[in-house]
């Protein structure tokens, strides 16, 4: 007996045969519609929000451009720039967040030449460190590094924003290898990061405080990445600390 | 070691040699890209606010760097750009195409199959930014140029050679020129070399492009268990890298594996709606699978877009009317009366869209000629099939069209007319597999979806019984489902098979080899290259004998 293959291939998949739109599968999707989606909606919004910040942003900047020079180094525009930056930072981090938490966001690593990445990370907040006259240092060697662009690119965005909100005159962006990982440090000369945010470093979202504003957020956010790198039996971590070269507060990631 | 902080009004060398194109839709992006690109020095920056303009601007000029921005309202979005732009070679390979966007990441964009842009720039954009990226990638654009060109000119064993002797002096591009050296080799099918390079990869670093690229090579070399495996465990690991799901599917579909391939592509799809030439591929498996609702789904998403893109095809349109006749075939109820009337506007929207192709349009009302027949408005079928039937349709239609000629006459109940076209046709292309399968196919199930489905499902049954060692039950489940497809070669064969088996000398003896007779007089005109020909012959010879015994 045989089966003519090709000819009598079944539908191998039972659900296959009459899909009605009275079955019981346009039910359970009518059952689900009904509920809200919480977590989705405000993904969307945020969404919504963060590209409407980024118009603002643009238009702030072509403003600034029409603007006295005496109008756009005054503190209320820096203000006004550096809050709208602050919001935008924020929001791509929840965005950030909800990719890695509802979509299972895994952490995408190629070989990058790590000057070139830090360099492009440091341009985009060039207008904030000149009108607040905060002078920056990139200090790297010629090195590759591997991890995911995006992600380490949104985890430096937002240490960089809190660096120039902290810092008195002047913040050193550096890449070392050290241990078989690659360590991405932010310095600033500011005051530092208070006590209960070293002792309490948020690895968890149950350890955050969000009553210290976005800073948690941003370092919960940099943990998480962090986190998503592995490589022979080594995870990423992030660490803080007080002091480093120019005596103030120190960021690390650690890539394996 | 340190870089210092650079300053900001410093040109780039030599950008004023390059021609910019800009993209996007608000007149305000465009004039501050503008500037900013002046200030880095820039001479020819010429801007366009829609897709549509930008792709007549490439027809009659050479852009040496575009900066599209990946929403441009109605019409054509970045991606459509880019891939017509490349599919049809408006731009140069050694061209820079950077996608701008206002995504964090490359979400919307993400998966698409083909075509990924040079860089992402993502809003907002200032000149610090612009004049870093810009230095960064106008100097990667000429360092690597040399061998891009050899690819543009597919000379690539010279471009392999310049890739080996560039990746020792350019870290910066190590990345890069590893995936381009692996992607010539493969091109050239060398899956050895291919091979060896992601290996090479794997051996420092767990890294997902050189997993693909392992996996990619061994489909190549038909080795599909392999690479069947290395991409379940890429996909568990990097559950939102959407080729690799891509990849997975083309190795269980290359193994017969539909159902599962199928499954794979719905994943792919879900994580990356946008990527037409995904949702065609789902529905093609989809169709070969047999469901022919989630084929029409796919279908219709493919349509949707396809409408700004290069990918678009009278085909999509075709097999979704196709899907749709088959899925309301016989069916009058308000469901049915619905599908059908997707089908007609589908076919309507086909004949305004693609009223050049002939064959198309002619394929269309042979397809809305068994929509009606379908419905039992047969006056309409009729009508429609007379207006597009030549006198002598083999030697004056195509392949394709013949073939949807004969079964729009199956479904009309003219299948002598049918059966002739079909043994034309088969005759004419005895080399060619692939049409004498869809001729098989034709002669042997010329009935509805449905009616396949329910002689199908019973020759499953009658063939276990028959492993069961119950032959009546058997013979009774073969019978019956030739009542739907009555000149089915393997069912058929398959009846005769077990009436044999049964032996001769019993009683109702007489009664089966009249049956077997019955089976013959249906196959007397099964072309001689169907598959079940041979045997046809051999059980031929068999009832015969019986016959002249008793």
């Amino acid at each position: 007996m045989t089966h003519d293959e090709s000819e009598h291939n079944e539908p191998e998949d039972k659900k296959v045969p009459s899909r009605s739109p009275t079955g019981s599968a346009a039910r359970a999707s009518t059952d689900a519609a009904t509920r809200i989606d919480f977590s989705m909606i405000l993904a969307s919004a945020v969404h919504d929000m963060k590209n409407s910040l980024g118009m603002l942003l643009h238009t702030m900047d072509e403003l600034g451009a029409e603007l006295s020079d005496e109008v756009r180094e005054s503190k209320k525009f820096n203000t006004l720039r550096y809050e709208t930056e602050r919001v935008h930072g924020d929001l791509l981090q929840l965005l950030g967040l909800y990719r890695i938490d509802v979509e299972s966001l895994t952490a995408n690593i190629e070989e990058h030449f790590v000057p070139d990445f830090l360099e492009s990370q440091v341009a985009r907040h060039v207008p904030l460190l000149d009108g607040h006259n905060i002078t920056h240092q990139i200090s790297t060697e010629d090195i590759n590094g591997f991890f995911d662009a995006d992600l380490v690119a949104g985890v430096l965005n937002n240490i960089l924003n809190n660096a120039i909100r902290y810092t008195k005159t002047h913040v050193e962006i550096e890449a070392r290898q050290q241990d078989d990982f690659l360590v991405l440090s932010v310095a600033d000369d500011g005051e530092g990061y208070p006590a209960q945010m070293l002792d309490n470093q948020p690895t968890h979202p149950g350890t955050m405080n969000f009553s210290t504003g976005s800073t948690q957020l941003g370092l919960y956010f940099a943990s998480a990445v962090a986190r998503l790198h592995e490589n022979a039996g080594n995870a990423g971590r992030i660490c803080l600390y007080n002091g480093g070269r120019l005596n103030g507060g120190v960021f690390e990631i650690w890539l394996p | 070691m340190t870089t210092a902080a650079r300053n900001k009004n410093a040109k780039i060398p030599a950008i004023e040699k390059l021609r910019f194109l800009i993209i996007d839709d608000f007149e305000s992006f465009r004039l501050s890209m503008r500037q900013i690109l002046r200030s880095l020095g820039a001479e020819h920056i010429e801007v366009c606010g829609n897709g549509a303009t930008a792709l007549q601007r490439c027809t009659y000029e050479n852009f040496d760097v575009v900066l599209c921005d990946f929403n441009l309202g109605t019409g054509k979005n970045g991606q459509h750009v880019l891939e017509e732009l490349r599919h049809r070679k408006l731009i140069k390979c050694t061209s820079l195409f950077i996608m701008v966007t206002a995504e964090t990441s490359k979400e919307m964009v993400m998966g698409a199959r083909e075509h990924q842009p040079d860089a992402y720039l993502s809003k907002p954009i200032n000149q610090a930014m612009m004049a870093q990226r810009m230095s960064a990638l106008i100097l990667q654009r000429t360092t690597l140029a040399p061998i891009n060109r050899e690819i543009e000119l597919e000379n690539f064993p010279a471009a392999v050679s310049l890739c080996v002797q560039m990746l020792p002096q350019q870290p910066r591009y190590k990345t890069w020129i590893l995936k381009t050296l692996s992607d010539l080799y493969f091109r050239m099918g060398d899956f050895n070399h291919a091979r060896q390079v992601c290996e090479d990869v794997l051996q420092v670093r767990d890294i997902p492009w050189a997993r693909l690229g392992l996996a990619n090579t061994y489909i190549a070399e038909q080795r599909y268990d392999e690479a069947s495996s290395i991409l379940q465990s890429l996909i568990a690991n990097q559950p939102d890298y959407v080729e690799a799901y891509d990849a997975f599917a083309r190795s269980l579909a290359a193994q017969g594996k539909l159902a599962a391939a199928q499954r794979i592509l719905e994943r792919a799809a879900e994580r990356s709606p946008h990527a037409i030439l995904r949702q065609q591929q789902l529905a093609r498996i989809a169709s070969d699978n047999q469901d022919i609702a989630a084929a029409s789904q796919a279908w219709r998403r493919t349509i949707e877009l396809g409408k700004h893109s290069i990918h678009d095809s009278a085909t999509h349109y075709l097999e979704l009317a196709r899907s749709l006749s088959e899925l309301c075939e016989d069916d009058e109820s308000e469901h049915g009366q619905a599908l059908a009337s997707e089908a007609s506007t589908t076919l309507l929207a086909l004949q305004r869209r693609f009223k050049e192709d002939q064959n198309a349009c002619t394929r269309a009302a042979l397809i809305q000629a068994r929509v009606h027949a379908g419905q039992q408005q047969t006056g309409d079928a009729e009508a429609l099939l007379e207006g597009v039937l030549p006198a002598d349709p083999v030697n004056t239609m195509e392949t394709d069209v013949s073939l949807e000629l004969a079964q729009t006459l199956y479904a009309l109940k003219r299948s002598s007319e049918a059966e002739a076209i079909l043994a034309e046709l088969a005759q004419r292309h005895t080399d060619e597999p692939d049409i004498q399968h869809k001729i098989e196919a034709l002669l042997d199930e010329p009935v509805s979806f449905k009616k396949k489905m329910s002689a199908r499902q019973l020759n499953k049954q009658g063939i276990a019984a028959f492993e069961q060692d119950n032959p009546e039950a058997a013979a009774k489940a073969f019978r019956e489902a030739l009542t739907f497809v009555p000149n089915h070669a393997a069912l058929n064969l398959n009846l005769i098979q077990v009436r044999l088996s049964q032996g001769a000398g019993k009683p109702g003896t007489k009664e089966w080899i009249q049956e077997c007779k019955g089976c013959i007089e249906a196959l007397n005109s099964l072309p001689d290259g169907h598959r079940q020909y041979k045997r046809f012959r051999t059980l031929k010879a068999k009832v015969e004998a019986l016959s002249d015994d008793s």
